[in-house]
């Protein structure tokens, strides 16, 4: 064969086991959204606890952190205690709110869920799963966080714990808090 | 006699349509509707199934998403840009063709004609042709035929 036609082989296969690595090296949690950017979804639910109906309209203009769990998933337990904790380092912002979504739940074990594993934030149930798909929700736990304006801003899919929970404090919530904090 | 009529009879009853016994007769037109969609999407949680063919509950409720925008009025084009709206091409069971997705639908062909080409000219140098024989000539003798034949041809 002749040499050149070598050559092109050679840096065809090259490039497609460099596309093949790059591809292996990605981390699969952070899946790019179509919808970091676009309008949050709005929805409206009944309270896992109380029954009462739920809407993202209540936040308007607060950061708003959401968190689709559900009882029965392992790693929604794994990242709950640092759930609770992120709720307890910005619970007194009067610009933060958080909202747990139950979703693909019986509401007898998302109580007993609660009840076991502590609750210091609401949660909405997604019966239909309506408000997962309109949040392109893959399984859980997958965490948002919509600005003031009410875009999303991030995407999590995975536990929120170790380097996931520092990363989602300071270089996420805390400037969006900082933002509406300082003077325009 | 009778045999020869029962064969007769299950020879035709071969040629008979009867697949058409076997289909759904009782699904609606939103039903095909809901099923056609749902083909043409993929179930985010499980491997390359469309929501139609999965059982996973998120495929149950994107089938159920998908009914209720059709009974809305919504177009199966509506349906199709929102979930690519929520989930992005990945949604869709055929990539797109526009972008780097056309190196999706390009790559296997190009591959298919670079590797029928390698393997092409390996085998033409392979199968070489040898020069043929001239006609007028033996072909030479090795020593112990000679010694054979000279043998043989002694009186």
């Amino acid at each position: 064969m002749n040499r050149g036609i070598q050559f092109i082989l050679v840096v065809g296969l090259i490039a497609l086991f460099a596309l093949f690595l790059k591809g292996l090296g990605g981390d699969p949690r952070s899946i790019p959204t179509v919808l970091i950017g676009t309008t949050a979804p709005t929805f409206a639910g009944p309270d896992v606890e109380s029954g009462k109906t739920l809407s993202l309209d209540q936040y308007k203009g607060k950061v708003v952190l959401l968190n689709f769990w559900a009882s029965w998933c392992y790693e929604c337990k794994v990242e709950h205690n640092d759930i609770l904790r992120l709720h307890q380092q910005f619970k007194d912002n009067p610009d933060f709110v958080m909202l747990g979504v139950n979703y693909q739940d019986e509401l007898p074990n998302a109580k007993e869920y609660l009840k076991t594993y502590g609750s210091s934030f609401q949660h909405v149930r997604d019966i239909k799963g309506t408000m997962a798909i309109d949040y392109g929700v893959y399984g859980v736990p997958e965490t948002f966080v919509i600005d003031q304006q009410g875009i999303i801003r991030h995407k999590w899919v995975g536990p929120i714990v170790g380097q996931v929970y520092t990363n989602l404090t300071e270089q996420v919530i805390s400037p969006l808090l900082h933002k509406t904090q300082s003077p325009t | 006699m009778i045999s020869r009529y029962i064969l007769l009879c299950l020879l035709i009853s071969l040629a008979l349509p009867w697949h058409v016994c076997a289909e759904v007769v009782d699904e609606t037109e939103l039903d095909i509707q809901v099923r056609e969609i749902s083909k043409t999407l993929r179930c985010t949680v499980c491997q390359t199934e469309n929501i139609w063919e999965s059982g996973a509950p998120l495929a149950v409720q994107m089938r159920g998403a998908i009914r209720e925008r059709l009974t809305l009025g919504h177009s199966p084009e509506e349906i199709h840009a929102y979930f690519l709206s929520r989930y992005g091409d990945y949604i869709l069971m055929q990539p797109p063709k526009h972008g780097a997705n056309w190196l999706i639908w390009l790559a296997p062909f190009v591959l298919l004609l670079v590797g029928g080409f390698f393997i092409y000219s390996e085998v033409r140098q392979w199968v070489k042709p040898t020069s043929p024989q001239p006609q007028d000539q033996p072909p030479p003798l090795d020593l112990e035929a000679r010694k054979k034949i000279e043998r043989e041809l002694q009186p």
